[in-house]
């Protein structure tokens, strides 16, 4: 195997008894997107630290075109990075913030002014040198501080929830800035987010973060596709989780029997499992259909019309199954059932087959 | 309407600060003003006082060892305070706390007490000396009282707080990401605290500056204590005028020129900073 770009390999911090991160291992290629996505608590923050030099790992090593960075300090690992904070220098102009990382470099007056002014115009800030960052909006402080990150062409750029402070508009505006501005320039980026939307809008892959370790890397459409744990199919997508037990597995096929005697046949099992275990069948909502007639036999669910809400481009209508779990079922506007449903109506739920996964619980 | 409020209300603002108004000009403008008047009136009306003052060789090393000693006291008191004040507002909170008790407790004890306490340590015989003579680095004891050396050293002590507050308040508020985004930008300790921590502290130093060079330029006790009296400063000059001498008008007459010169560098510190602010 070739070396990789960027090798995060095994890394551990531990503070006293907690472990913030558990051997985080993941291999990064040059002008790669990729994201960490996780609760808050998960460890992708601190692992994102030990890259920009801000903590040192209790073992393990990270190396950029294999040399090891641990024993180079903060300011030469010659890194980007965009906080969650505004962390602007309050005291200098725009221009002059963008300017820091060439002034304490020692670079000639021309080259910083001519830098400095393809930084800004790369943020689409074009002549805003001299205005003070107090006297800007939160979007335009991170742009900012995005220029500030990238005009030194750092290999490596780190964003830590740099929009997370930003409402949902303007969230959105600037993923489409950071998108065009990773095509343009071809840096390495590594975003830390909580938010799936976010993560899948941007990433070429996205690492999903749980209690310090990795569950899965992936694509957006292969995580979504393929969920390796219950964990990444909780966190991506939104979808139904019914509680049942397997009652059969046949290579990584399963049959899951519910707490009222009814089964389910063929779904695919994610991960090893036994008879008798606890295990979740979860049904993608865009591949699940309500219908009046049963599927074939093992292939749909009975259930009871608990709540129907219109939302506009589709209706949501809250079901509950004879066992007891709730699930949510959105028809299309212009659905044939959407006019005629009734609190109490007796329906059921059919899927097309890659729509339905088992996990066991635990 | 709404302007009628308002304009209540500033009107009943003014009704409570009335008895502080009155007060501040029963016994502060009044008596400055019967000081300058008698200035210019004793022995005889005029401006010979002053002409005496700014003058004589004698009252210019005066006037030259209060500068001198404020400057250079201010000077050290900010060298002490900024790492002082630094490792307080980045310390875990708890060793924080005590430390800001000890602080705080030596300026409650008597100003007089801490003094004598200097003169113990300082003199001939003293801790310091003997110290120093034990270590085997000085072979003779210094001479640290009775000079400029001592007051130096007594009021850099007593005006210590006064700095360490005024700079952990706008440290305190610097936002530690900011100092690691300037890591990453690729500053170094030095050009960190260069270019980013001692510009935002600014207005903290430049308070805590004037507090601290104002008060030395009238203070009393620590110099005549430790200082002697071939080495006189200001306001010793004028109690010497005013207690020992009976000479009203020369002691007003130093006593408003320091006024003068407190006053002015207060409007130097207010122009320069709200130049700043408006910008």
């Amino acid at each position: 195997m070739t070396t990789p770009f960027l090798h995060i390999n095994g890394i551990r911090k531990t503070y006293g008894p907690v472990v913030a991160s558990d051997h985080v291992e993941l291999a990064i290629s040059e002008g790669e997107f990729m994201t960490f996505l996780g609760p808050s608590g998960s460890g992708k923050s601190t692992t994102l630290y030990i890259l920009a030099g801000f903590q040192d790992p209790t073992a393990g090593d990270i190396k950029l075109r294999g040399q090891s960075i641990l024993s180079t300090p903060s300011h030469k690992r010659n890194i980007g990075m965009v906080f969650q904070r505004y962390t602007l220098f309050p005291h200098l102009s725009v221009g002059e913030n963008v300017a820091f990382p060439l002034r304490v470099r020692r670079m000639g007056q021309s080259e910083i002014a001519e830098k400095v002014k393809r930084a800004l115009a790369l943020v689409r800030l074009d002549g805003f040198e001299d205005r003070m960052p107090a006297k800007m909006s939160g979007g335009q402080q991170q742009r900012v501080a995005l220029a500030r990150a990238l005009v030194y062409d750092p290999p490596v750029l780190l964003m830590d929830e740099p929009l997370s402070a930003l409402d949902k508009k303007l969230r959105e505006e600037i993923q489409v800035e950071i998108r065009r501005i990773h095509q343009e320039t071809g840096v390495t980026i590594l975003y830390v987010t909580h938010d799936q939307e976010e993560a899948l809008r941007l990433s070429d892959r996205i690492a999903i973060f749980n209690k310090g370790k990795i569950e899965q890397v992936g694509t957006g459409p292969e995580l979504y596709a393929n969920p390796a744990t219950h964990f990444v199919a909780d966190f991506i997508g939104d979808s139904a989780f019914l509680s049942g037990e397997l009652a059969g597995v046949q290579g990584n096929r399963a049959a899951l029997r519910f707490a009222n005697g009814q089964k389910v046949v063929d779904i695919p099992l994610h991960g090893a499992g036994r008879q008798g275990q606890a295990a979740d069948l979860m049904l993608r909502p865009e591949r699940v259909e309500l219908s009046a007639e049963a599927g074939a036999e093992g292939a749909s669910l009975p259930v009871t019309v608990q709540d129907i809400t219109f939302l506009g481009n589709c209706t949501a209508v809250a079901a509950r199954t004879d066992w007891g779990d709730a699930m949510t079922v959105r028809l299309n506007f212009g659905h044939p059932l959407a006019g005629r449903l009734a609190r109490g109506d007796r329906l059921h739920v059919r899927w097309s087959p890659e729509a339905a996964h088992a996990f066991v619980r635990g | 309407m709404f302007s009628a409020i308002t304009a209540g209300r500033r009107g009943s603002g003014l009704g409570f600060a009335l008895p502080a108004v009155l007060l501040l000009f029963a016994f502060f403008v009044v008596p400055v003003a019967a000081l300058l008047t008698r200035s210019v009136t004793e022995p005889e009306l005029g401006l010979q006082n002053y002409a005496v003052l700014v003058g004589s060789s004698t009252y210019a090393r005066i006037f030259f060892n209060t500068f001198f000693v404020s400057g250079v006291v201010t000077l050290i008191t900010v060298l002490i305070a900024f790492p002082v004040a630094w490792a307080l507002a980045i310390m875990p909170s708890r060793w924080a706390s005590i430390i800001f008790a000890i602080i705080l407790l030596s300026m409650w004890t008597n100003l007089l007490a801490r003094t004598y306490a200097w003169m113990v340590l300082l003199q001939q015989t003293g801790l310091i000396n003997r110290s120093l003579m034990a270590l085997g680095l000085i072979d003779a004891p210094l001479q640290l009282t009775n000079n400029l050396v001592g007051v130096t050293i007594g009021m850099v002590y007593i005006m210590l707080p006064f700095m360490i507050l005024p700079l952990m308040g706008v440290i305190k508020k610097i936002d530690p990401a900011i100092l690691q985004a300037a890591a990453l930008c690729g500053a170094t300790k030095a050009q960190a605290l260069r270019r980013v921590l001692i510009p935002l502290a600014g207005p903290g130093i430049a308070s805590g500056a004037l507090m601290v060079f104002v008060m030395s330029l009238g203070y009393y006790v620590t110099p005549s204590l430790l200082g002697g009296t071939a080495n006189m400063m200001l306001a010793e000059l004028i109690a010497q005028q005013v207690q020992s001498l009976v000479n009203w008008g020369m002691g007003g007459a130093a006593a408003f020129l320091l006024l003068v010169v407190t006053l002015g560098l207060y409007a130097v510190q207010l122009r320069f900073f709200d130049a700043k602010e408006a910008r």
